[in-house]
């Protein structure tokens, strides 16, 4: 295949993850969840999987239903999978939050809620994971298997989740509170480190090696990366299944995934660094340059996860660490990779069409970089106070840094849609003769 | 005459570009070959990255560019990536401006 065909949906994912994050940036700016509530109070329940689900996952779905085309030069298997799948999560999403709302009587009590919203994220994820594990599969090297193993843990993850709706809903039996008394750790580290982090991992290889134009990562390399990240993943989720069967020996299970989850996260730091030494573009945009904010943002979590352990803090402070890892690492990139994609994209579905009957401008030409920066360097500096004011128990200090990353959102969001808008596009150039110019939330291909 | 027509469909290439890089794909080497015979053009070319979504764009633009030349009864582009573009190939003025490392 020469060239895949532009994703018709992605812009709407990525809509939709953009308004979500605005979600979870209000409730950490009110007060609503953690720190200011338990963290394994309901609220905190709303806030981690607007998060997590509506945020990053719906704007990972968007991105790999554009990438993983690319990834193995073949078609999508069912393009008009795509807005069901997108339907089926929010509405899905929904009802599991209206559920976790309903369980401290917030809402009128609603024991459906919960199950309903498993079953439609099932449903919604699971049309995802075909969708892509089936194109991804017809040549499964270096990143596709990233994407591979993703979708899987994502499969994983959803099946956990499923289990705990059914258990908080009291439809699973003495059996389902076991599992939910003990397998929260097992859903979130093959939710937030298997499929969200070994398929941003994989996806940035690509994206890195392509818009750097750089060698990509030896395949066997990457392999050996990709095994130490599955293994974590296997290791935490197959051994603390069965630690929590035999009820003894979690901790032990869970420090040795995590062992391998740091080898995962060093050997991954040495790709990275081999792209970006090996690139040939020495000039570097400011989607690369952010994106190394988001790679020190991994390292200082791992770095903060050993220091936890080492001094015995690492249970109270779990939530300093996952807002590192979810803030600062996977939600980073993910901006700093919007900000290129939608340029990407918009060229292409605007001047693609009529290259060669007219003059075009640049995909460059589309952004403001000068301009954007500082939003980006507000919204990490935010997030790493957020972290300090988590670690220092200052719940004041992490809502005034939540207010800065939402200053620093707001900015970035603005950019992307002045992308789309198409308007620092200066004429002749803007709107050639044949040209169409984009929705803003969807392609019109 | 078959030398001067490709020097025209060379020349109209030239408002092709490559959108990251953002120079025409004639100075950066995209284009491999340029074969004239009784008005029928046949051109043969790369880019960067065979399933990028710009592949296809930039083989329709290149189509489009070479058919409107006064002379070119038929054009077809084929798309290649056997050789593999490397940045030796771009113009020389043009590799300082877009930053490319001398070592490379």
């Amino acid at each position: 295949m020469i060239g895949a065909s532009i994703s018709r949906w992605t812009m709407t994912y990525f809509a939709a993850a953009l308004a979500w994050l605005f979600v979870a940036l209000f409730m950490m700016v009110v007060g609503v969840g953690y720190p200011t509530a338990d963290i394994a109070s309901p609220d905190t329940l709303v806030l981690v999987h607007v998060t997590c689900i509506g945020w990053l996952s719906l704007a990972m779905c968007g991105a790999l239903f554009q990438f993983v085309p690319v990834l193995v030069a073949k078609p999508l298997f069912a393009e008009k999978w795509a807005l069901p799948a997108l339907a089926l999560l929010s509405v899905g999403l929904l009802s599991l939050l209206g559920g976790f709302l309903s369980l401290d009587g917030r809402l009128p009590t609603a024991f459906w809620s919960l199950p309903l919203g498993a079953v439609l994220l099932v449903a919604g994820f699971g049309l995802v994971v075909v969708d892509l594990g089936l194109t991804a599969w017809l040549r499964p090297t270096g990143p596709a298997r990233f994407v591979l193993v993703g979708l899987a843990c994502l499969g994983v993850t959803v099946v956990f989740g499923s289990f705990f709706a059914f258990a908080l809903s009291g439809w699973a039996g003495s059996f389902g509170d076991t599992v939910l008394a003990s397998g929260i750790p097992l859903h979130a580290i093959a939710g937030l480190g298997g499929w969200l982090t070994l398929t941003a991992m994989g996806v940035s290889y690509r994206l890195l090696a392509m818009f750097m134009l750089a060698p990509d990562v030896d395949d066997r390399q990457s392999r050996v990366t990709l095994a130490m990240g599955a293994m974590a993943v296997t290791f935490a989720v197959a051994g603390g299944a069965l630690a929590i069967g035999l009820a003894a020996g979690l901790p032990i299970v869970l420090s040795i995934a995590a062992l391998l989850g740091l080898v995962c996260a060093g050997l991954y730091g040495r790709d990275v660094a081999g792209i970006f030494r090996n690139r040939k573009r020495r000039q570097l945009e400011l989607n690369m340059r952010m994106a190394t904010l988001s790679f020190a943002s991994l390292a200082g979590a791992a770095l903060l996860g050993v220091a936890l352990v080492f001094f015995d803090g690492f249970t109270p402070h779990v939530g300093a660490f996952a807002f590192l890892a979810v803030f600062g690492w996977l939600s980073g990139l993910v901006l700093a990779k919007l900000y290129k994609i939608v340029a990407f994209l918009t060229w292409l579905e605007t001047y693609g069409p009529v290259m060669g009957r007219a003059p075009t401008p640049r995909v460059q030409d589309l952004v403001a970089e000068n301009r954007a920066t500082k939003w980006f360097v507000v919204y990490y500096a935010a997030v790493w106070l957020g972290t300090v004011a988590l670690l220092a128990g200052e719940p004041t200090a992490f809502r005034v840094a939540a207010a800065a990353m939402t200053v620093g959102v707001v900015g970035i969001v603005h950019e992307i849609v002045r992308i789309r808008r198409l308007c620092d596009v200066a004429s002749p150039l803007r709107l050639p003769a044949g040209a169409v110019p984009p929705h803003l939330l969807f392609a019109r291909n | 005459m078959t030398g001067e027509l490709v020097g025209r469909v060379r020349d109209a290439l030239r408002v092709v570009i490559d959108p990251e890089l953002g120079e025409n794909i004639v100075d950066l080497g995209f284009v491999y070959d340029i074969a004239v015979e009784a008005g029928a053009v046949r051109i043969t070319m790369t880019a960067t990255t065979p399933g990028c979504p710009a592949t296809g764009f930039l083989r329709e633009g290149a189509q489009a560019a070479a058919s409107a030349v006064p002379g070119v009864v038929f054009a077809d582009v084929t798309m290649t990536f056997d050789p593999a573009w490397t940045p030796d190939l771009i113009e020389p003025s043009i590799k300082a401006s877009l930053g490319f490392a001398a070592v490379n």
